[in-house]
């Protein structure tokens, strides 16, 4: 069940902060990269609510995330929709993909949840990849971003863009624990926990779980939304099934249900990969041992990792502190 | 209020259950006495929709359930507990009550608002807790209250859905006969009007709750009635002595 304890806190805290100096002061460069973080971090916030918190484990987020790039691409450019209605559509069309595959899926468990899901990924991929109205293998370009200069800004600045990903994604985090907090939120963790006792007191865990999945895949279409106005240019390879796999390697990098965690294995990897790659082009070859060493260590990712080292002491810190405001008031009372 | 009409069940070569037609009155309490092996547990599976019977059907209230789904059974009042623990661990003692109550109330499922902060999910958790004894462990891990404690919860949670009919597998196994004879109390002053079908193994347990008897051997019934007729039975005593003690 999610729970924001002060180590949670902080590690928002820190990140928040750590973006917004990034966000203010890097470079095109640093910017660039900057909303690669943001934009990665939403998409592993989506899989989390499913994986760390609904034991579904999905293979598909990846091509749940294109789902919502592409119609956000058809719906501007070809259907001459206005961006900011193109973008909501775009999420309720990624929202109602997710729904059926959460539905369809919701029988099966562990591997064969995956398997169904990775299935439904690679069926959206070879569709996108072969059909001509999607622009086939050259993908889709001249997408714009949203209009904002009402409010005076530009959105082709990347500065003012990076800006713009780091408060959706603050929003999005507030909406994710706002679902794992809510009677459906915590209906799909008691599932997670023993789903023959949750229908034994009836509960329909199907429509949980879908309905869990389908809100799980919104955030993923506004993730891929996003993402084709960064780059403005889409590719089917959006879709396959490598960046679904990326981003179960984050959640897992990072710490599976925890939320902050897999954002802060979104930061990991995206830096780790650009730093490697600047030496070497074997970059996944040191994710893969760091990947192997997070798992060898048995800890819930570096995050869990860090909980467990630290959780617990500043916890009490706190709790000391506290009480000893809570003493001198007594003292002044008297 | 919960009727079988020759319940029918086999694994394979293996016939578990004998044609049980079985009738329960509103606020009855039935205990199921059986000796290892006899078909109780399967029974309590086919009554909630857990297994499909081979033929016969249930009726709840009146209506025929047989080709219901478990949550839905479960939804019309038919709730249960099981032979060993299914709580959900790592969960608090009244996060887990909660989760039961909120499906009750329909909290469970909706996307607004802190199904376990509702008013009508607090006021069960609260009279769920005082009824199974669970006040002092409320805010105790799953994993912190001793097995005694956890069985009685067992029960708690099946009860935080309001039942018309509870079904308790076993609840008293496991825990020393001070603790059972406890339960046994609190069983008691559950409200008259629940009703209540009780899987035991102790005998004198047994007779201490129930207003009807049923033994089942070999996945048939072979007695159905008062308490005071079953402690006469010759039948009774001769599957006691047999297959019984050694349980
Ligand atoms: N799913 C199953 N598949 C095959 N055989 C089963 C299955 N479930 C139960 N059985 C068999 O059915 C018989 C009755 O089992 P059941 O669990 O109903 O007995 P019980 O009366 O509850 O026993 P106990 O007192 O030990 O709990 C046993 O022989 C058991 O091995
Ligand atoms: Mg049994």
């Amino acid at each position: 069940m999610f729970q924001h304890t002060a180590l949670r806190y902080t590690a928002l805290i820190l990140l928040a902060v750590g973006a917004f100096t990034q966000a203010v002061t890097a470079g095109y460069f640093g910017l660039e990269i900057l909303t690669e973080i943001l934009l990665l971090a939403m998409l592993v916030l989506a899989l989390d609510m499913v994986a760390g918190f609904g034991g579904m484990v999905s293979l598909c987020h990846g091509a749940l995330m294109g789902v919502g790039a592409y119609a956000y691409a058809i719906l501007t450019t070809k259907a001459g929709i206005a961006p900011p209605v193109a973008l909501g559509g775009a999420i309720a069309i990624t929202g109602a993909a997710a729904w059926v595959i959460g539905a369809i899926g919701a029988r099966s468990h562990g591997i064969y949840f995956i398997m169904a899901t990775l299935a439904f990924g690679q069926m959206a991929y070879s569709y996108v990849f072969e059909a001509p109205f999607f622009g086939g293998d050259d993908g889709m370009g001249g997408i714009p971003r949203i209009d904002l200069s009402l409010l005076g800004i530009d959105l082709n600045d990347s500065r003012s863009f990076a800006l713009f990903c780091l408060v959706l994604l603050g929003a999005t985090y507030g909406a994710a624990v706002l679902i794992l907090r809510s009677g459906l939120g915590r209906s799909l963790t008691g599932v997670m926990h023993n789903e023959q006792r949750m229908r034994a007191l009836g509960l329909t865990v199907w429509r949980v779980k879908a309905d869990v999945f389908g809100l799980s895949g919104m955030i993923a279409g506004f993730a891929g939304a996003l993402s084709a106005q960064h780059v403005m240019y889409i590719s089917p390879g959006l879709l396959g099934w490598t960046v679904s796999g990326e981003a179960l390697v984050v959640v897992i990098l990072g710490g599976l249900g925890t939320l902050v965690g897999p954002m802060i294995g979104a930061a990991a990897f995206v830096i780790l990969k650009h730093e490697v790659s600047n030496v070497t082009s074997y970059w996944h070859l040191v994710v893969g041992v760091l990947l192997i060493a997070v798992v060898m260590s048995r800890a819930n990712g570096i995050f869990g990792w860090i909980e467990a080292r630290w959780g617990a002491r500043l916890e009490r810190r706190l709790s000391d502190l506290t009480r000893k405001t809570d003493a001198e008031e007594i003292t002044t009372d008297a | 209020m919960l009727e079988t009409r020759n319940l029918d069940k086999s694994f394979g070569a293996v016939h578990v259950t004998r044609n049980v037609s079985l009738k329960l009155e509103r606020g009855e309490r039935r205990v199921i006495l059986g000796p290892n092996g006899a078909g109780k547990t399967t029974l309590f599976n086919l009554l909630v929709g857990e297994l499909t019977p081979n033929s016969g059907s249930v009726l709840l209230a009146g209506e025929d359930v047989t080709a219901l789904p478990v949550a839905k059974r479960a939804r019309r009042g038919l709730s249960r507990s099981y032979q060993k623990n299914t709580l959900f661990d790592g969960l608090t003692v009244e996060e887990n009550l909660g989760l039961a109550a909120a499906i009750h109330t329909g909290a469970g499922t909706r996307l607004w608002g802190d199904s376990l902060a509702t008013p009508e999910v607090r006021e069960i958790v609260a009279e769920v807790a005082e009824q199974v004894r669970l006040m002092p462990y409320l805010h105790a891990k799953v994993s912190e209250v001793s097995y005694g404690v956890r069985r009685q919860f067992e029960v708690g949670v099946a009860l935080a859905t309001r039942p018309l009919v509870l079904l308790m597998d076993e609840p008293t196994s496991g825990v020393g006969p001070e603790m059972a004879k406890g339960f046994h109390d609190l069983l008691n002053d559950l409200p008259r009007d629940l009703t209540l079908l009780i899987i035991e193994h102790d005998m004198d347990l047994a007779f201490d709750v129930a207003d009807t008897i049923t033994v089942l051997n070999y996945g048939e019934v072979v007695f159905d009635g008062l308490p005071e007729e079953a402690r006469g039975s010759t039948l009774l005593k001769e599957i006691y002595l047999g297959s019984w003690e050694d349980a």
